[in-house]
């Protein structure tokens, strides 16, 4: 430290004389082996006022006070310092997690999109943050079935996506198109109902098309209610449908009902994401949905969805605050 | 937006006044607010809502865990004072068919 | 002079009383400002500990003399919640708030021992040695 000290004592005063470039460079590279030495900042301090304590011989007391007074607060400084560099050491490590923890389950629940003949099938699904609290689930075989699951988890983040996995197994359980909404609804819920956390549950809405007779059947556990545009009246009904949400009772009946689809109708299943907007009331955004999808109604399926989207999060300032799920079926 | 919680304890009854906005941020407070009590059997719990602005379904996860351990420790959990807009929530996700809540429509 | 002193840690004050009867111990015994100052700070964390998370407790410091060396010793008892995970504490990428700035007091000491049960409250002793 004896040894720091005449040193430093040395380009301090260098400095005060010349006030050079040259000076300052100097005083940089001493700085390198203090942290090489591992030197605390109290001790640079320290070091300082000893310093000017030898060239200045004169100090009046009270500078000698301030000089203590600033070495105590630099003891506590760097304590806390420290602890905050390591937190964010701690922060990006979790960063760096999570972004691997979603990407995994961006693969698990990716939505493999079917292209069928007999319908025309759009989706956007995109989450507010890395982990989407959204999913969607179709299932078909090319002669009779489409089935269609839209999802989605109370809370946002890890929980939600864990989740999010069960109601998969749950969907993935189901091989066939062919199952009764009333029936999948009911597995879910068993399913999810048996998840540890009370205030864990999931809204689903779960929709079945005969694609031979056109018969589009749907029922809906405490979802969003669809909206269907019928072309020959050229107007939109709701959905409407009763359902406890899932995994919040055992035993819980869902039931379901039958709408007959006709040429040139549309479907629309969303998440609240996209009818709970800000400064609009569930109503007005229910309207506004309506109204952004009529005129776009020649469109493809996955144009309307994608046209949708473009048109609310521009009026939302592209700040929408929730995960953002459409899903168009359209024959 | 803050959310404030009050408490007033008659005999068996106890009011819980929710004022403000249940969100993502504010429902672990009103988790933990919730959790604060023990429920006797046939103890009532009535939670006013009329002065809730906005609840989204963090919230509503909050008040369905509450009706959980309520009706699991034999008590009993009633609604009161929802806006038309908490009404529909309630309706749309079948809890209104579960819950005592109070239907009488407030004017807003 | 004597040897052991002690101080009830109850209020925010006994911190200070705490961080005094330190200073003036330290410096009797010959360490420098700079040192003084991470003895000070040192117990001024751990009786902050105490009071956030224990609530009460006792602080005993004393001086250590041999016939090559002289130092002091800080001993912290409560009688709070304890700690489950001693090393957890040190490890610093993983520090959960209980008994916060160890590893930092640690650094300021030469050393930090802690023997604790989950309900049985903590024991924290910390030492430096003049050089």
């Amino acid at each position: 430290m004896e040894q720091l000290l005449i040193q430093y004592k040395q380009i301090l005063s260098d400095y005060i004389s010349n006030r050079k470039e040259q000076n300052l460079y100097i005083g940089q590279n001493y700085i390198r082996q203090l942290i090489q030495k591992n030197v605390a900042p109290e001790d640079v301090i320290n070091i300082h006022r000893k310093a000017i304590e030898e060239i200045y011989t004169q100090l009046p007391d009270t500078l000698t006070h301030a000089y203590d007074f600033l070495i105590e607060v630099m003891v506590q400084f760097g304590l806390q310092f420290r602890e905050h560099q390591s937190l964010l050491v701690q922060q990006e490590e979790l960063r760096i997690e999570m972004d691997i923890a979603a990407n995994i389950q961006n693969i698990l629940l990716k939505t493999e999109m079917p292209e069928l003949e007999s319908i025309d099938i759009g989706m956007v699904s995109e989450p507010i943050r890395k982990m989407n609290g959204d999913y969607v689930y179709f299932l078909y075989d090319e002669q009779n079935y489409l089935s269609v699951a839209v999802a989605d988890v109370v809370g946002k983040g890890v929980p939600a996506a864990l989740c999010m996995s069960m109601v998969k197994n749950g969907l993935e359980t189901m091989k066939y198109a062919n199952h009764n909404p009333s029936y999948v609804l009911e597995v879910l819920n068993n399913i999810i109902e048996k998840s540890v956390d009370d205030s864990m549950f999931v809204s689903s809405f779960y929709g079945r098309y005969d694609i031979e007779h056109g018969v589009f059947t749907y029922g809906s556990a405490g979802h969003e209610p669809a909206l269907y545009f019928s072309a020959k009246n050229e107007s939109y009904y709701d959905l409407n449908s009763k359902g406890l949400l899932l995994g919040v009772m055992p035993e819980v009946k869902y039931p379901q009902f039958t709408i007959q689809f006709e040429e040139n109708d549309f479907i629309m299943i969303v998440t609240d994401g996209v009818t709970e907007l800000k400064n609009y009331d569930v109503i007005e955004s229910r309207n506004l949905l309506k109204k952004i999808a009529f005129p776009l109604r020649h469109l493809s399926a996955q144009k309307m969805c994608e046209k949708v989207y473009s048109e609310l999060q521009k009026l939302q300032d592209y700040n929408l605050n929730d995960d953002f799920t459409i899903v168009i079926l359209k024959k | 937006m803050e959310l404030n919680i009050h408490f007033r304890k008659e005999s068996n009854l106890l009011k819980v006044f929710i004022e403000g906005e249940i969100d993502t941020f504010t429902a672990p407070k009103l988790r933990d607010k919730l959790e604060s009590f023990d429920i006797d059997p046939n103890y009532i719990i009535e939670l006013d809502l009329s002065k809730v602005v906005y609840m989204d379904s963090t919230g509503l996860g909050v008040i369905v865990a509450l009706y959980k351990k309520v009706t699991r420790e034999q008590g009993n959990l009633k609604l009161v004072g929802l806006s038309a807009r908490l009404i529909r929530l309630f309706t749309i996700t079948g809890l209104s068919e579960l819950m005592n809540i109070e239907v009488e429509v407030k004017v807003e | 002079m004597n040897n052991i002193l002690e101080v009830n840690i109850n209020t925010e004050w006994d911190i200070i009383t705490a961080r005094q009867i330190a200073r003036e111990t330290s410096k009797s015994i010959g360490f420098d400002t700079v040192d003084q100052a991470r003895i000070v700070v040192a117990i001024s964390e751990i009786a902050k500990n105490i009071f956030m998370y224990a609530k009460a407790g006792l602080i005993t410091i004393e001086r250590l003399e041999s016939a090559e060396e002289k130092g002091i010793s800080i001993t912290a008892i409560d009688n709070g919640p304890g700690i489950l995970d001693i090393k957890s504490v040190f490890d610093e990428s993983n520090s959960k708030g209980l008994g916060a700035g160890l590893p930092g007091v640690k650094r300021l000491m030469d050393s930090l021992e802690i023997q604790s049960e989950l309900g049985g409250g903590t024991i924290v002793r910390i030492e430096k040695w003049l050089r």
